[in-house]
């Protein structure tokens, strides 16, 4: 009996394993791959706007800019050239004038005319549409389209910067009741397909795009949202391409394999930390030069971060090279230094260890995101070393629409957090360290500084923005409203159908548009 | 069917108390959905102007009649961040969660109850050893950490499945086979199976456990004893009887890890790149897209309520001595 029962179980066992391995070679059959020239890109957010105007992930980004042409296009050096606009000059310092490529259309056939741009940079400016980067484009006091081919935009104040930000994608001036968020409509090198929500992005080739049809044929933005599941998935064969974020341990992995290419670039993000300068005890510049001189910038950058991004000297940024130089240099790690420079200041330890002076505790809150590991682990580093130098330093963690909201409104004491997209240091500087600058947090005030940074955006001779830059920057690493940890690494991995993949610092992947 | 008819009944007080806990929750935690869409460098004055729009400086009181009031129409709002109705998002990825929970159930019943069933049977054996350790692994591994493995193992190493995505829909690959083209049908259980059997792991420890206990119990009672000495045949002893009785608190078990099944579907669907209702959950809290945190959970309550409902009634069939009361 007991023979018969065994006998049962292990017929039912051999059906099993016929079953899944008849599925497994099913599933290998099965799974097909898209068309000969498709590229599989994996991303870790879905975006939300493929309206250029509206866009506010970089999902949307890397997409917005492959559907869309903008006046120019940034290369891998973050340097303008031409694209819908063929030229450009400045008659006096808050005029430009643009003139505009004939041969470019719309994805629906329709050509891209002067009012387009203007319908663009006008809609972009309401406030009734809250375009995330309005701010941008705020000193432009007018756009006009001039003569068949020209457009021109007259500027409240001079405005250097202004050409590094006229990528912006154009969308055409009349669409009727199509809804651009969830439908592009662009004149770029790829044209919109279909959108499957949380899924997939995918785009197809413009056969009608003035550069030339681009070599691929489609394009398929995958969303993982997991860092680790991507790189796997890339190791898999599921994907041909993935890019940052991604977890140090992967990077280092991916880089030694010889199956995939590896594009690192400095980037153009920093994460850095934030003083609330109107903090009773974070407001004396003395004691915010003694915590940078206790945060060990290099463990943290190469065993936290893995050694992925660089450490930095300042806010100035090396990939922005006309304006960087490494001889302005924010206080080094130096526990003893520190130790010293409060003690001089006359902090000294109190009945329960931790410093004080005048009856107040040196004591403040780190702060920073939840969704960023490396983050929460930097700040516990900082706390441990802070609290052994006799500092009270207590850490928090919230997640970021708590964080953020709290840092946007002054609510913080010293917050770790990052800005990215920096293509030029007006953007990096302006809005976060100007006496009322909207992005001034912490609330820092500098009349030199604040002239320096209005100089740096009026003048438009890059010798004479650079001066500017660096001399604010001099002023910040020494007064430290900012201290700036790290540049952050840009890397992406791609396999061997994509041998002649360029990136740029943002992470753009305008290469692919190559015919 | 007055049973039926009476739990139908009770549907509506508890998503009345579900809506109005969410609702206090969503607009009580910190973070201001206005900041978060208008970014870092919002003013004050646009931050203020657009929550203006949204209704968001309208007293608590206001906000909730306003949405309570849609909410009777069929109306659940409005994403702030994706400018699509919540009904059309949720209605959109819920099948894709469905398919996954469902499949993660079978995963746990068809891998919980054969274990269960071959331990008790088996019973001091080495095989009743292995259907041990695996149970307390399957409670102890979390699903992330297992999906990750399965994807290492099976995608990476083996080549063998997907790393990620969804394939074609369940229901759709069926008709396809049916009309004579079953590849769809094998791409969409490959892609299932790692996610599925990640997010099944732990319900099929736990139903192994149960069922295993229950089956030693009854294959130990009087009635057992009576049918072996009638002259029943084994199997029938085994399947018929013994766990017919073992499967009540197994079928309990079911109901409930749905609920966790649909948490789990969260982390799941993250690693695996599943289109689902848990990737929009998550990116609806983390940004506080509050009307779509609202319709996510309201529907999870939904489903939940309902699976809990089929449980219940399930017992009637396999213990004919419940519902005759």
């Amino acid at each position: 009996m007991k023979g018969e029962r065994v006998g049962r179980w292990l017929a039912a066992a051999r059906v099993l394993a016929l079953v899944a391995v008849v599925l497994i070679v099913a599933s290998g059959l099965a799974a097909g791959a898209e068309g000969p020239r498709a590229v599989r890109i994996g991303t870790d957010v879905d975006a939300q706007s493929l309206d250029p105007r509206l866009q506010r992930d970089t999902t949307a980004y890397r997409l917005n800019n492959l559907i869309y042409d903008g006046l120019i296009q940034l290369d891998e050096n973050l340097t303008p050239r031409p694209d819908l606009a063929l030229s450009w000059r400045q008659p006096d310092e808050k005029t430009w004038v643009f003139t505009m490529r004939r041969d470019a259309r719309f994805h629906d056939g329709r050509p891209v005319t002067p009012d387009d741009v203007v319908f663009t940079f006008k809609t972009i400016l309401d406030p009734a549409l809250n375009a995330r980067f309005r701010s941008l484009y705020e000193p432009i006091e007018t756009v006009e389209a001039v003569g068949g081919d020209q457009i021109r935009f007259t500027l409240k104040t001079p405005y250097a910067p202004l050409l590094n930000y006229l990528d912006l994608g154009i969308v055409p001036k009349d669409v009727g009741a199509r809804d651009l968020n969830a439908n592009p409509l662009g004149s770029g090198p790829f044209r919109f397909s279909r959108w499957e929500r949380g899924g997939r992005i995918v785009l197809t080739a413009n056969d009608g795009y003035f550069a030339g049809r681009p070599a691929i044929d489609e394009i398929d933005m995958i969303v993982v949202p997991d860092n680790t599941a991507r790189a796997q998935a890339l190791e898999a064969g599921d994907l041909d391409l993935i890019m940052s974020p991604l977890s140090p341990q992967d990077v280092s992995r991916l880089a030694a394999d010889r199956r995939f290419r590896h594009v690192h670039l400095p980037g153009i993000s920093i994460t850095y930390f934030n003083f609330n300068c109107r903090h009773p005890v974070l407001s004396d510049p003395t004691v915010r030069r003694a915590v940078a001189m206790l945060i060990d910038q290099n463990t943290i950058v190469q065993q936290i971060y893995g050694g992925i991004d660089v450490p930095a000297t300042s806010l100035l940024i090396p990939s922005l090279r006309w304006s960087y130089t490494p001889e302005i240099r924010q206080p080094a790690y130096d526990v003893d230094g520190a130790r010293g420079l409060l003690a001089e200041a006359g902090w000294k330890p109190g009945a329960d260890g931790v410093l004080a002076k005048n009856g107040q505790r040196l004591s403040f809150t780190l702060a920073t995101h939840a969704e960023d590991s490396n983050r929460i682990q930097t700040i516990e580093l900082s706390q441990n070393t802070l609290n052994q130098v006799g500092i009270d330093a207590k850490a928090s963690v919230t997640d970021w629409p708590a964080f953020i909201g709290s840092v946007q409104t002054g609510n913080y004491d010293l917050a770790l957090l990052g800005w990215t997209i920096l293509v030029d240091p007006d953007r990096a500087m302006y809005g976060q360290l100007t006496s009322s600058g909207s992005l001034n947090f912490g609330r820092y005030a500098n009349p030199q500084v604040d002239a320096l940074l209005a100089r740096g955006r009026a003048v438009g001779d890059l010798a004479a923005r650079a001066e500017a830059y660096q001399a604010a920057a001099r002023i910040i690493a020494e007064e430290l409203p900012y201290y700036v940890l790290s540049y952050a690494g840009f890397d992406a991995f791609a396999t061997s159908r994509l041998s002649g993949f360029a990136a740029d610092a943002r992470g753009f992947l305008r290469g692919l548009a190559a015919p | 069917m007055r049973y039926l008819l009476t739990r139908l009944g009770l549907f509506v007080p508890m998503l009345a108390g579900v809506v109005s806990v969410v609702f206090l929750l969503v607009h009580l935690i910190p973070g201001d959905p206005a900041r978060v869409l208008l970014g870092e460098d919002a003013s004050p004055q646009a931050v203020a102007q657009l929550r203006h729009n949204l209704g968001l400086d309208l007293p608590l009181p206001s906000q909730f009649l306003r949405y309570l009031g849609h909410l009777l129409h069929g109306d659940l709002g409005v994403s702030m961040f994706q400018n699509a109705p919540v009904l059309d998002l949720v209605l959109a990825r819920l099948p894709a969660t469905l398919e996954l929970a469902a499949f993660a159930i079978v995963v746990s019943v068809c891998l919980g109850v054969s274990l269960g069933c071959a331990a008790a049977v088996f019973h001091g054996s080495a095989l009743d050893l292995l259907c041990l350790v695996f149970a307390q692994l399957g409670i102890s591994v979390t699903v992330f950490w297992l999906g990750i493995l399965l994807m290492l193992a099976f995608s990476v190493e083996l080549h063998w499945l997907p790393a990620i995505g969804r394939g074609v829909p369940l229901s759709s690959a069926f008709a396809a086979s049916l009309e004579g083209r079953p590849a769809a049908l094998f791409d969409s259980l490959a892609h299932l199976a790692m996610p599925a059997v990640a997010l099944g792991m732990q319900g099929a420890a736990i139903i192994c456990r149960l069922v295993r206990s229950g089956m030693l119990e009854a294959l130990a009672s009087d009635y057992v004893r009576t049918a072996r000495a009638k002259g029943v045949h084994p199997f029938a002893v085994t399947f018929r009887h013994a766990l017919r009785n073992a499967l009540l608190p197994a079928v309990t078990m079911i109901g409930w890890q749905f609920g966790n099944l649909l948490g789990g579907a969260v982390l799941t669907e993250g690693i695996f790149g599943w289109p689902g209702l848990g990737q929009l959950a998550v990116g609806a809290f983390s940004q506080r897209d509050l009307p779509l945190m609202q319709g996510i959970v309201l529907t999870f309550a939904l489903v939940f309520g309902l699976v809990t409902l089929a449980t219940d009634l399930a017992y009637g069939l396999i213990d004919p001595r419940i519902g005759s009361r």
